[in-house]
């Protein structure tokens, strides 16, 4: 695939990172200090212009490309480097990217001209909704518009002896799902009715939203589910955070050291208690019994400032932190200081972007485990060999279909179920195999 | 050197455009003047003489248009700060105006000049006290002339004057907002003239829908005292919750489907006319139920009505229909500020005038022609105690005050708090002077009476207790205690700050 990408910055530089060696990439950059940068450690074509510049993305080729993705850091430039793309290669697929949330509801109302908006500030709000929705998974993810979620789990000592140490045929597992792995040190396998889930495993797991949290209550009885939860910072970031846990019924209270970022996001969020504090005074924390919350989020614009307030939190009894790393060298440092999950905004939006330059049957893939497994989202094509057989059929070498949605909707088969030509199945598979599954359906 | 001291010149020390303001003063008594046609062809069929209303209207065009004539070369433009003095002054040439037919064709009753400004400011600023005493020896002319006084101050003398006049040099809101009741949050519209349009006609539109409906009553036999000229009589006061009747028992002559209709009027005219622009005449009634001011309004109306209704059936003053109905009437009749009265309040026992004296200071909705404190202030003043109280707690919380879901500038939350205060102190100060001139004058008023004297006349409502209830007249008091009231309506009908404003010195000079 020509892909062509416009922004060699953090982000930029990532989805390069990601592509460069499967498909033809060609990056533009106002700055040539950072394109000569990349040239330096991918092999990858570069312009030094302008992404609001027709002649410049012109000159670059932008027309020959299947792919442009518009990923600087303004929102301004990208949409207008995605309407000029629109023009000059009027077959290519777009994708820009957008810190606005106010642009992503533009693109869903179908009024930017562009194919895909990518919003860093959403795709982090909705990882670390993941995260808290099902606070036992090490790693999750949704499929299908959030009908299908995928989660990892590691078993320890406290989970249910109704899915552990018993037969999967005999568990009782949560409806509309499926353990779609079971990993047991060094070894994968896909698991039949007669497999048993042991101590010390981790297994991964496929169904609907709901039986993603009934698997964490089950494995993780004493975690109960997240309720109440103080988010550090009202900026755009923390903001979007309020906006989705809010929606899901979670009581947010915001501690916000700017007076004017404060009164903009209580006018915005009449439901949440917001605090224009630093948050560190110990004095503060006391008397808004800080900790008592279940979770901690950390969404200030200083890394430094996250990892002393996620400690502070901690001192004051929070048991849950998660922290935004903007710089991508803060993760292993946070994980190192123990917070809990640490989420790289600009990493997460170029993993989303990643996903667009997969086999166009593919809406979706997730990585697992580093790079070991991949969950896919795939279309299944009318010649597809597997058309019309039964699940119970289904060869279990390396992959498993967790889930299809038919007609819009999500499906957890069962054995008798017949899988039907334009089903989208989601398929877990060891990264190995993903292109021997893609090519059988 | 002496150059520039010629430019400099001499120290320009005055602050607001004087010249500026009086002419659009005059300008607008020009016009206002036209007003004295209405009542002539009622005097004409009735054999009454018209020179009255000749005089009256001959002299405010006459002073209006020798204001504007005399300013003219050197005015200016009228600004924000000029906008003040305006509409305070008109306010005083409008009452003026309103007393000329008084002084000449009402009788002994009204022949002192005190008492004759007294009943035009309590006509034009729509509060309906009155010093009439005897109404069989007033003229049918000058009974519709006062009727009339209330209708045109009811939605504003400049706001009309916007509304009609092609030229008027008004540059935007603010003289619109001194005149309109109530904090401005939302707006209807764009442009301060269709602004201004739209409210005059739906204001038109429901008078004359109540006086059909109320002649109708006549018509279909249903109300012999109902005549056409009543009908429209009651209709001109109704919707500007003015109150001013041309029976002296107010509407107890009427029958009881007059009263309800004239209750349900009263409700309307009590409501926010940009909201009931948008529902009624744009077709969007969910706007109703989703206005907070209007719930609250709403409902508290009902349970007083409720409450009193209970007082006076448990009194046994009625029972009941005729106790429901007394309950409601009065009830509505003091929050929307319109002043009738189907009974005379002022022989209930104390409980239940201790109730209608605390509706006094409830008000209608922001944007009616209703006076006194109104719904929407109490209510933002709630929300900003509840506010303190929180912050009490927790001072780091930011809490913007909502209405309607919508955050509240904190200036005009603030600009509420001081309303509420200037208004209190108001009237404290005025019933401070009352209760002297009442003890000097030997006007005979109780302590309650005074109270509610004062606080009548400042919310713009009419009747208050004792020998100036409902049935009675303003007529015993003192003149210093009259002149005390006309400022008090004034301000009132203003809402004090456009007046306050006048009195400091950094309006005046720089």
């Amino acid at each position: 695939m020509r892909i062509f990408l416009i922004g060699a910055g953090q982000v930029g530089s990532t989805i390069a990172e990601a592509l460069h060696e499967e498909h033809e990439l060609t990056v533009l950059d106002t700055e040539g200090s950072r394109l000569q940068a990349l040239t330096g450690r991918f092999d990858v074509a570069v312009f030094e212009g302008d992404g609001t510049s027709r002649k410049d993305l012109a000159a670059a080729g932008v027309g020959n490309a299947n792919l442009v993705i518009a990923c600087t850091s303004r929102d301004e430039v990208n949409i207008v480097a995605g309407m000029f793309a629109r023009r000059e290669a009027p077959v290519a697929t777009t994708v820009i990217r957008t810190s606005s949330v106010e642009y992503v509801d533009l693109w869903r109302e179908g009024q930017l001209d562009v194919d895909f908006v990518v919003s860093s500030e959403l795709e982090t709000a909705y990882a670390i909704s993941r995260v808290i929705g099902v606070p036992a998974a090490r790693q999750t993810d949704v499929f299908a518009d959030g009908q299908v979620q995928v989660g990892e789990f590691a078993i320890d000592g406290d989970a249910s002896p109704q899915v552990v140490g018993v037969p999967l045929r005999d568990a009782a597992m949560p409806p509309e799902s499926k353990v779609a792995a079971i990993l047991r040190r060094d070894e994968t396998i896909f698991p039949r009715g007669s497999d048993v889930i042991e101590d010390g495993d981790r297994i991964v797991v496929i169904g609907s939203p709901g039986a993603a949290k009934a698997w964490s209550g089950l494995l993780w009885p004493a975690g109960g589910t997240v309720r109440d939860v103080v988010v550090y910072g009202a900026g755009r970031v923390g903001s979007a955070i309020a906006r989705v846990l809010v929606d899901q019924g979670i009581s947010v209270r915001m501690v916000e050291a700017s007076r004017e970022q404060a009164r903009r996001a209580a006018e915005t969020f009449p439901g949440v208690r917001i605090f224009h504090a630093t948050g560190f005074d110990p004095d503060f924390l006391e008397r808004e019994r800080i900790g008592n919350a279940q979770a901690g989020i950390l969404a200030m614009r200083d890394d430094a400032k996250n990892l002393y307030a996620a400690s502070l939190m901690r001192v004051h009894g929070i048991p849950f932190t998660i922290a935004i790393a903007h710089e991508p060298v803060s993760v292993s440092a946070f994980d190192r200081a123990g917070i809990d999950v640490s989420v790289n905004p600009r990493g997460v939006t170029a993993e989303e972007i990643v996903r667009f330059a997969h086999d166009p049957r593919t809406q979706q893939v997730a990585m697992l485990e580093g790079n070991r497994f991949e969950v896919l989202d795939v279309t299944t094509r009318d010649s597809s060999r597997y058309i019309g057989t039964a699940f119970r059929d289904m060869p279990v070498h390396g992959a498993l279909i967790g889930a299809i949605v038919r007609d819009g909707r999500a499906l957890f088969p069962h054995g008798d179920d017949v899988l039907q030509a334009g089903d989208r199945v989601i398929v877990f598979t060891e990264a190995t195999n993903a292109p021997w599954v893609v090519e059988a359906l | 050197m002496s150059q520039v001291a010629a430019r400099i010149g001499p120290p320009r020390r005055l602050a607001v455009d004087l010249p500026a303001a009086l002419n659009l003063v005059g300008m607008l008594g020009k016009y206002l003047g036209a007003a004295a046609l209405f009542p002539i062809p009622i005097a004409l069929t009735h054999h009454e003489p018209i020179w009255p209303f000749v005089v009256a209207g001959a002299a405010t065009s006459g002073v209006g248009f020798a204001l504007e004539r005399a300013t003219r070369g050197s005015a200016g433009r009228v600004g924000v700060r000029e906008g003040f003095l305006v509409v305070s002054a008109t306010w005083l040439l409008a009452a003026g105006f309103a007393s000329i037919p008084y002084l000449l064709a009402g009788g002994d009753q009204l022949s002192s000049p005190v008492d004759a400004y007294f009943e035009g400011m309590s006509g034009f600023t729509t509060t309906g006290a009155t010093v009439v005493t005897n109404y069989d020896d007033l003229e049918r002319s000058v009974d519709m002339w006062r009727q009339f006084t209330q209708w045109l101050g009811g939605m504003g003398i400049i706001v009309l004057a916007i509304a009609v006049l092609p030229r008027l040099r008004v540059g935007g809101r603010q003289m619109l907002e001194s005149e309109l009741p109530g904090p401005e949050i939302a707006q209807l519209s764009e442009r301060v003239r269709s602004t201004a349009r739209k409210l005059w006609v739906l204001y038109l539109a429901l008078t004359a829908l109540e006086a059909l409906a109320l002649a109708a009553l006549g018509w279909l036999g249903l109300d012999d005292a109902m005549t056409p000229f009543e009908a429209v009589a009651h209709a001109l006061t109704t919707m500007p919750t003015g109150g001013f009747s041309t029976q002296p028992r107010s509407i107890e002559p009427f029958s009881a489907t007059a009263q309800w209709i004239i209750l349900v009027f009263m409700v309307v005219a009590g409501a926010n006319f940009a909201l009931l622009y948008r529902g009624l005449v744009r077709r969007r009634p969910r706007v109703f139920l989703r206005d907070e001011e209007l719930r609250i309004y709403l409902a508290l109306m009902l349970i007083a009505s409720v409450a009193l209704t209970a007082m006076v059936w448990s009194e046994g003053l009625a029972s009941g229909e005729a106790a429901i109905r007394q309950g409601f009437f009065q009830v509505v009749s003091m929050v929307t500020t319109t002043g009738y009265a189907t009974t005379d309040f002022a022989l209930w026992p104390v409980l239940l005038t201790m109730t209608l004296f605390a509706l006094m200071f409830v008000g209608g909705s922001a944007g009616s022609t209703g006076g006194s404190i109104k719904v929407v202030r109490h209510l933002l003043l709630g929300k900003l105690l509840r506010r303190e109280v929180d912050q009490t707690l927790s001072p780091e919380l930011v809490m913007p005050i909502r209405l309607n879901g919508a955050p509240v500038d904190e200036r005009t939350v603030r600009a509420v708090a001081a309303f509420v205060l200037l208004y209190v102190g108001a009237w404290a100060v005025g019933s401070g002077i009352v209760a002297v001139d009442s003890a000097i004058t030997g006007a005979g008023l109780g302590a309650l009476d005074t109270l509610a004297t004062t606080a009548t006349c400042l919310g713009n409502i009419g009747p208050a207790f004792g020998p100036a209830g409902p049935m009675g007249s303003f007529a015993p008091l003192g003149d210093v205690s009259k002149v005390t009231l006309i400022g008090l309506m004034w301000l009132g009908r203003l809402e004090i700050v456009p007046v306050v404003v006048l009195l400091t010195r950094h309006y005046w000079r720089l």
